[in-house]
């Protein structure tokens, strides 16, 4: 849900972008170390303790075997990561290590980690471990405010919308509601007024389509979304900008911005940029 | 409701489009988007994600950073003059067995009394005809399919159902389909199939394929659980007949 603080925890370990590791939302799991091993917690707010001990996070640091990992509940964001060095072992499947539960794919038998589990550490390279204490530099960490502001490229469907129906969804803002998980964030606020009926002939949904179906509230549609819909699509949320709506929860807000496709493509090149300054040499 | 002159690129924000070719749900518009995926595919562009084709539209995922969006339009563009011609890439024809009634279509009966047919000739008519594949979509593995008799024309219920068991075939406006997991829906349940539309455990998870021609073969309840037992143990194939050659 966050990719940025996703590949920066697997860069600080040494290991490749889309080397498998956890996702935490909201609270960590506390983790038992049964073998030496270089981590990196990054993301949300929810800090990280070596055996009840605080340890820096955004950094690369070392553990032993018997030492015990913790998380507390997140403060600020949403979504917090571990990387370990050589990543986890899990099953590559229809080409992605992620789990997705819906379709019990992926990871630890398809489902959300249960206390006992053994995650499996696969080797790292030999000369892939950077040295410990690699940090991403504090300046150059993101922050989790309490209103996020998401770039859109508006369409596929923005002509079967009012004028005014674009103009309350670009105002907004809209508050995320409790259905907010992997597959969607459902919002709520100003009523968005469709042109032309709310349903089309189904089609692909992009990550970050947002659907607004008959009653005229906006569902953004994230990563473990369905592949197909029926309702019209007002604007896609930019790659880039996924991981703003992914580290909100509920009760939080966020206003949406109209950009061009050219603005948008400038601002995954200004991320890539972005994520390479914060990865530290 | 027709086929359009040219393709129509609508951004679906900055890493994917929608390759718009008609506003309709026709095998003529489908066979376009397949082919369409076909010559994308075949054609290795760089920088081009993942396709995902629907009735009348072809979902393209780009890198943006590879394949520009001039590009990537100057690509499709040179592609449409052979949309209108080419023959529909070709299907698998597949007979998928199917139990209808009783505890495996609970709404089979209903079916019958609302469009004043016996349950018979429900079932008959159902597994009688082509069902083709438009698409995969919504959850893993399930298809889109549409080809029955007008007679089985239905709306959908009135109020969907929270959970419908995997296999369940249904029915609702024109069409057919299969639920791939169990999940909520709208689809009137004339039977199930012992069959996996989707195995994760499997190397090819996914068993159909937009393009495919489904034709249901009624089994009794004795028969569902030995091909559901098969099933399970990993020694069932379903008959697969020769691709239809375009």
């Amino acid at each position: 849900m966050d990719r940025g603080a996703f590949v920066l925890a697997n860069r600080l370990v040494g290991n490749e972008d889309g080397a498998a590791g956890l996702e935490m939302t909201l609270k960590g799991p506390g983790l038992e170390v049964r073998r030496d091993a270089v981590l990196a917690a990054t993301g949300a707010e929810m800090g990280l303790t070596i055996n009840m001990r605080e340890a820096p996070v955004w950094t690369a640091v070392r553990v032993r075997a018997g030492d015990v990992v913790a998380f507390r509940a997140a403060t600020a964001g949403c979504r917090g990561y571990l990387a370990v060095a050589g990543g986890l072992d899990v099953p590559t499947m229809l080409g992605s290590c992620a789990t997705y539960l819906r379709g019990r794919l992926g990871g630890v038998g398809g489902r959300a980690l249960q206390k006992g589990d053994v995650l499996a550490v696969r080797l790292a390279r030999p000369d892939g471990v950077p040295p410990p204490e690699r940090a991403v530099p504090p300046e150059r960490r993101p922050r989790y405010p309490a209103e996020v502001e998401c770039r859109v490229v508006l369409g596929p469907q923005a002509d079967h919308f009012t004028e005014e129906g674009i103009r309350a969804f670009v105002e907004g803002p809209y508050e995320v509601t409790p259905q907010a998980d992997r597959m969607g964030y459902r919002l709520k606020g100003p009523v968005i007024e469709h042109a032309r009926g709310h349903d089309i002939i189904s089609d692909g949904i992009p990550l970050g389509g947002i659907q607004v179906p008959g009653e005229g509230q906006p569902i953004v549609l994230l990563v473990d979304r369905q592949t197909t819909g029926g309702y019209t699509k007002i604007a896609t949320v930019i790659g880039p900008d996924i991981a703003r709506i992914g580290q909100t929860r509920p009760g939080q807000r966020i206003r949406f911005r109209k950009v061009t496709v050219e603005q948008a493509h400038a601002a995954l090149a200004e991320e890539v940029r972005r994520l390479d300054e914060a990865t530290p040499h | 409701m027709s086929l359009y002159a040219a393709p129509r690129l609508l951004p679906a924000g900055d890493a994917a489009v929608s390759v718009e070719l008609a506003d309709e749900i026709s095998r003529e518009a489908n066979a376009r988007v397949l082919t369409l995926e076909r010559l994308l595919l075949d054609g290795r562009v760089p920088g081009i994600v993942e396709t995902l084709p629907t009735f009348r539209a072809l979902l393209v995922t780009y890198d943006p950073l590879v394949l520009s969006w001039e590009r990537l339009r100057a690509v499709v563009d040179a592609l449409a003059p052979r949309l209108a011609r080419a023959p529909a890439p070709p299907g698998r024809h597949l007979e998928l067995p199917c139990a209808y009634g009783g505890e495996y279509g609970p709404d089979l009966e209903e079916v019958a009394r609302r469009l004043g047919l016996a349950p018979a000739d429900v079932i008959r008519l159902h597994a009688s005809a082509d069902h083709y594949v438009y698409f995969i979509g919504f959850t893993p593995g399930l298809p889109y399919m549409s080809g029955q008799p007008l007679e089985l024309t239905i709306p959908r219920l009135d109020r969907p159902r929270t959970k419908t068991p995997a296999g369940s075939v249904g029915i609702g406006g024109t069409q057919t389909s299969i639920y791939s997991v169990e999940s909520p829906g709208g689809f009137w349940v004339l039977g199930r199939t012992p069959l996996k539309l989707y195995d994760p455990g499997a190397a090819d998870p996914i068993l159909l394929r937009a393009g495919d021609h489904v034709r249901f073969r009624p089994i009794d309840g004795t028969e569902f659980r030995a091909i559901a037992q098969a099933v399970a143990a990993g020694a069932y194939r379903p008959r697969v007949d020769a691709l239809e050659s375009p």
